[in-house]
């Protein structure tokens, strides 16, 4: 499967990828999600811009309390940083849940997002953490709480000629425990069903899921239970709400389950 | 285009169109069809390279994107001398059709340079990423572990 | 893995492959690793709907690097329709693949047009210009709604109408396995280059054997045997959807042919996961007639079989098979199978590892077990007050079982199984035992062996490995007849201008048969050398002793095989091998559990007791096991080809056609009974296919105890089994 052929152009800068992006350009980061869309014939641009040698987006660092990540960090990147494993360590497990090893060290922590894949494990834990993603165009920045940036399958709030540029982590509760818990046919393999979940006292908890919905959903009911130190199962009922189908509910209600007994252990 | 990569400590010069994957690019414009082609939706492995020391499907690459790069593919195990990698795969019956098998070697020697004393599951979790159809990965598994004790003698 | 030296001093060790060290270089060379100058690049046209009428079919004038568009009507009068192999007994449509497609087109991905241009990626863009206008017709997915037999065949021995008036008990089942896609690793493809001075059509073909496609091609283009060279590169895996003739070759044939140019076909993964033939897609109805006291007294099934648009060559032989077996290892005088292999609008079936063995072990055994929860028997006292226990045995349905140990197989399965261990918590356990018989070998192949001037020996087999290891199986077996080492001998395989005749590799026949082959040449070429040795040393032929130095006469005298040749050259020696089916049988179990919130299935251990007669190499054979196995439990756990109501192929890449990894394989004990067959010298039967044939049937029972007796087909997805966990409430 080749894909059809399109102009390539490399940006050097941030500024110039911008001006280059468009109704019928793509960016091109990891390319692990793009590439078989493109080998598919499924997506045809007329023209990719490469964002690869933009390595002032490629950074992980503490800014204060938060955590900075350029939007072309590589996944492995994340994966290796001692800085994410202690204090952020949703993340830190959700990232190993992304595909493999060969497909992390090319996929970027900002593509996963853009590309927001209703089954991949960044988006959910991005919107379970309160993310806040900052976008720029050519003429504005601009920045999209987690919550508010996935639309549908496949589909954000970026405007086709906008760019994630950084994706911004606020410090996790005082004491929080978090747990990451789904289920895939093998390993590796896209997720049916996922949940992520931040045990911490009332008004900080989260419970997120994927697979109830095409986007990553925060359950608010389950997140009061899960701060009112609720069982780990009758949270996961609350949460299983969101989802269609018997079976859908039950898998959900099992990983809420297992996901917040992780984060309480 | 005309891109410029390291290839085995090689440098090799070549055209490329935009849409040519680095697999295709590594096969048959220079040649080195070590490198096999399973997919091209970067699932089953079998096209894995390493760029710049890491892992990287070469089927979800362009070409052009590795100008400038250095790159490791299967030939460049077999010009180095017996690796224990591979003498593990050959004495633990690791390959049968051996279509698969460069993927899994490109793959395995990051993994265990990262990991020089994995367990039975951590192995495993670490095959997933490579397809195999053939042998049931018994073989491939205890041929890791054999390579893990041989490289941690080594170390010693 | 228990890889342990038995039998002779040379075959029945574990040696390692020397195929190895080529593969691991990265010097193999598969089908597209081929290169050939002025190489021209196919690809297809395929239809999108699954039943259409064809109304017209523009092609583009131009589009970059486009040098040919080919369509049936240009096909006319160079390829007729792929041929049809009937099995024996069984009524075939006259419903071939054509090459190209004609006025109808029948399965969504069936090809309509072909496109030749400069390469692959240009071929691909001209043919999204070529436009075929369709009519959709009302497209057949059930085959219960088909109205086209394509086979039609009936089996019966014995008295069974008296049988089943006489029985206690009858007990029935209908059991079913969906559609799978064989998967190699490597797809499938063709490289064609015509020499027209000397008429003479070469083709590489990724494929199972020279002989098929060499047959099938002649017969295809009309062309002579003796006009066609058919060579066999390096192998990414088969497991049974290499073997037939892919039309699609047969139009890089036809291309190379009519452009002067050589032509490549490289199957890309999205081709074959919709157009490479597939494997299984059958259900049984199947009543059994037993005595209270739990003796099978006749067997009666009604098999029917989804075949798919077309008879490829080998379409009707699976479900011939399943038919066949349908007693499995069982003592069951009487028998009556009914077969209907139906036409639906997808592609076609055939052969796929096991190839309507499989089928047979999971509808017979399902039967078995669910016949001992209706008498109140345990499923393994059951099996043991019926196994066969005297050969040979023929069946009521026709086949001669050769040589076996029924029993012993599956008290050696229970032992490596285990007892059911006690589940996790929030967890059902479940243990399940299963038997098969198969049939393996049969008709002929021949091997021709050379003494070389530096005292090596070269076999030239008639078969051709894909991953199974026959240069060094067969080289084991040469080598012990012949006393040399066996890095001494080396073989030859899958050049039909060199290759001696034969039938092909598949059905786990090539030890058997080609491995005899083998034998009988190394033998023949052993009596020639001691005969020749004997009058140069002057001495009695059976006088002489030979051992790795060479042959030696009593007097002292000695020549070593170098020597031999060098004052002999041309020692050779052919040899033909023919027979009877040889039977393959053995024992699985497999322990599972159950998550209840999930429905997830676990399996936790499997046993594999496996009789192939005589093991030549056990690490190779336990190989084989071991990847039937992984095969088996994929069609388990996740593999399943779904077609929607249009007849669309809705799993038809890795995104939505799962195949297990490193991560999903459970312990596996696997052992071998050896009751050698008394049809060949070697004592061989057939190991390739076990794995895959044992463990569904084992892994279905497993699940149905852990469901307290509920039956469920595969795949045993989360879903499915959470939901008859609902509907019968907590055990």
């Amino acid at each position: 499967m080749k894909p059809a052929p399109f102009e390539y152009s490399v940006a050097a800068t941030v500024e110039e990828a911008l001006g280059l992006l468009g109704e019928d350009s793509r960016p091109l980061a990891g390319g692990q999600s793009l590439v078989p869309l493109l080998n598919f014939r499924l997506a045809r641009p007329e023209r990719l811009v490469d964002l690869n040698r933009l390595h002032e987006l490629d950074y992980l660092r503490q800014d204060g309390e938060r955590l900075r990540m350029g939007a072309l960090t590589r996944q492995a990147t994340v994966e290796r940083s001692p800085l994410v494993a202690a204090r952020w360590p949703l993340l830190a497990e959700a990232v190993r849940l992304v595909g493999h090893p060969a497909i992390r060290s090319r996929g970027t922590v900002g593509g996963s997002v853009a590309h927001a894949d209703p089954t991949a494990e960044l988006p959910l834990t991005f919107v379970a953490l309160d993310a806040r993603f900052h976008l720029r165009s050519p003429t504005a920045a601009r920045t999209v709480e987690a919550r508010d940036m996935f639309l549908g399958p496949l589909t954000t709030v970026l405007g086709a000629d906008e760019l994630l540029v950084e994706v911004e982590l606020p410090p996790l509760p005082e004491g929080a425990g978090t747990g990451f818990a789904e289920f895939a046919r093998t390993h590796g393999d896209f997720a049916v069903a996922g949940a992520a979940a931040v045990a911490a006292p009332a008004g900080r908890a989260a419970v997120a899921v994927l697979g109830a919905d095409s986007i990553p959903l925060r359950c608010e009911e389950a997140e009061r239970a899960l701060g009112q130190e609720a069982p780990a199962p009758e949270v996961g009922e609350l949460a299983a709400q969101l989802a269609d189908g018997a079976h859908r509910r039950a898998l959900l209600a099992e990983l809420v389950r297992r996901a917040v007994e992780r984060a309480r252990s | 285009m005309r891109i410029s990569v390291e290839v085995n400590g090689e440098r090799h010069e070549g055209d490329a169109e935009p849409r040519t994957s680095l697999s295709d690019f590594i096969r048959h414009e220079l040649g080195l069809t070590g490198t096999k082609v399973g997919c091209e939706h970067g699932v089953c492995g079998a096209c894995t390279v390493q760029l710049d020391g890491e892992p990287v499907r070469s089927c979800l690459m362009l070409a052009v994107q590795a100008d400038g790069c250095s790159l490791r593919t299967i030939e460049a195990l077999g010009a180095e001398g017996e690796h224990p990698l591979q003498r593990a795969f050959h004495e633990r019956h690791a390959l049968q059709c051996g279509f698969c098998t460069a993927g899994f070697l490109m793959s395995l020697e990051p993994f265990l340079h990262e990991h020089p004393d994995p367990g039975e599951e951590q192995i495993r979790e670490a095959l997933a990423g490579n397809l195999c159809r053939c042998t049931g990965y018994a073989g491939i598994v205890e041929a890791v572990e054999q390579a893990a004790r041989e490289m941690g003698a080594d170390r010693r | 893995m228990t890889t342990e030296a038995k039998g002779g001093r040379v075959t029945g060790r574990p040696l390692a492959r020397r195929e190895d060290a080529r593969i691991l270089d990265g010097r193999s060379r598969y089908l597209d690793d081929i290169e050939l100058p002025g190489l021209a690049h196919l690809a297809f046209v395929r239809s999108p709907d699954a039943h259409a009428r064809v109304s017209e079919i523009r092609v583009p004038e131009d589009s970059p690097g486009l040098i040919a568009v080919l369509t049936g009507r240009d096909l006319e009068g160079r390829a007729r329709p792929l041929p049809i192999q009937a099995p024996e007994g069984a009524e075939a449509a006259d419903e071939p693949h054509p090459v190209l497609a004609g006025e109808v087109v029948r399965y969504a991905g069936e090809p309509v047009a072909a496109v030749v241009a400069e390469s692959r990626a240009l071929a691909e863009d001209a043919a999204e210009l070529v436009e075929v206008d369709l009519e959709p017709l009302d497209p057949v997915v059930e085959p219960s709604r088909s109205q086209v037999e394509l086979v039609r065949w009936h089996g019966e021995g014995g008295d069974v109408d008296g049988a089943f008036a006489a029985a206690d008990e009858i007990v029935t089942g209908a059991y079913s396995l969906p559609r799978l896609a064989a998967v190699p690793m490597e797809t499938r493809g063709a490289v064609a280059s015509y020499d027209s001075a000397g008429d003479l059509l070469t083709i590489w073909c990724s494929a199972q054997d020279t002989h098929r496609q060499l047959k099938q091609l002649a017969a295809v283009l009309g062309r002579a045997p003796e006009s066609i060279r058919v060579v066999i590169p390096d192998v990414g895996g088969a497991f049974g959807s290499k073997g037939s003739l892919a039309p699609e070759a047969a139009v890089a044939a036809v291309a190379a042919m009519v452009l002067s140019r050589p032509v490549k076909w490289a199957e890309d993964r999205l081709e074959n996961f919709v157009a490479a033939y597939q494997g299984r897609g059958m259900r049984a109805d199947v009543e059994l007639a037993l005595t209270s006291g739990g003796r099978m007294l006749a067997l009666r099934a009604k098999v029917v079989a989804d075949l798919g648009a077309y008879l490829l060559p080998t379409t009707a032989i699976p479900p011939h098979t399943t038919a066949m077996l349908m007693t499995g290892c069982y003592d069951i005088p009487a028998a009556r199978v009914e077969l209907w292999g139906m036409r639906t609008n997808k592609v076609p079936t055939g052969p796929y590892r096991g190839a309507g063995r499989p089928e047979a072990a999971y509808f017979v055994e399902s039967l078995v077990d669910d016949a001992a929860r209706r008498l109140g028997l345990d499923p393994v006292e059951l099996r043991r007050r019926n196994l066969v226990s005297s050969f040979p045995h023929p069946s009521p349905l026709g086949w001669t079982y050769d040589s076996g140990d029924y029993r012993r197989c599956l008290e050696l399965a229970l032992e490596l199984a285990g007892p059911k261990p006690d589940p996790e918590a929030g967890r059902v356990a479940g243990r399940g035992v299963s038997m098969y018989v198969e049939r393996a070998g049969g008709q002929f192949e021949s091997a021709r062996a050379k003494l070389e001037r530096d005292g090596s020996v070269t076999i030239l087999s008639s078969t051709s490995p894909h991953g199974q290891g026959h240069e060094t199986t067969f080289a084991q077996i040469a080598a012990e007849r012949l006393q040399i080492d066996p890095a001494r001998v080396k073989l030859s395989f899958g050049d039909s201008a060199l290759s001696p005749p034969g039938i092909g590799t598949f059905a786990s026949r090539s030890v058997a048969m080609g491995g005899s082959a083998v034998a009988l040449a190394a033998d023949g070429l052993a009596g020639r050398c001691r005969e020749t040795a004997a009058e140069l040393l002057e001495a009695a032929a059976d006088d002489l002793s030979w051992d790795e130095r060479g042959l030696h006469g009593a007097d002292g005298r000695s020549l070593s095989l170098a020597e031999l040749a060098a004052v002999a050259p041309e020692l050779e020696s052919d040899a033909r091998f023919e027979s009877d089916l040889v039977f393959s049988s053995g024992a699985y179990a497999a322990l599972v559990e159950i998550e209840q919130t999930t429905g997830r299935l676990h399996v936790s251990r499997v046993a594999a007791v496996d009789d192939a007669g005589t093991i030549v190499n056990p690490l190779l054979a336990e190989g084989q096991v071991l990847g039937g196995i992984a095969q088996g439990l994929g069609e388990c756990l996740v593999e399943e080809m779904i077609y929607d109501e249009e007849g669309q192929p809705t799993s038809a890449s890795f995104a939505d056609y799962s195949l297990l990894t490193a991560a999903e394989m459970p312990p596996v004990a696997a052992a071998f009974v050896e009751t050698p067959t008394p049809l060949n010298p070697l004592g061989a039967k057939g190991i390739g296919e076990g794995g895959a044939i044992g463990t569904p049937a084992a892994v279905g029972n497993a699940v149905a105890d852990a469901l307290g007796g509920r039956r469920l087909d595969p795949p045993f997805t989360g879903e499915k089994l959470w939901q008859a966990m609902q509907e019968s409430g907590p055990r």
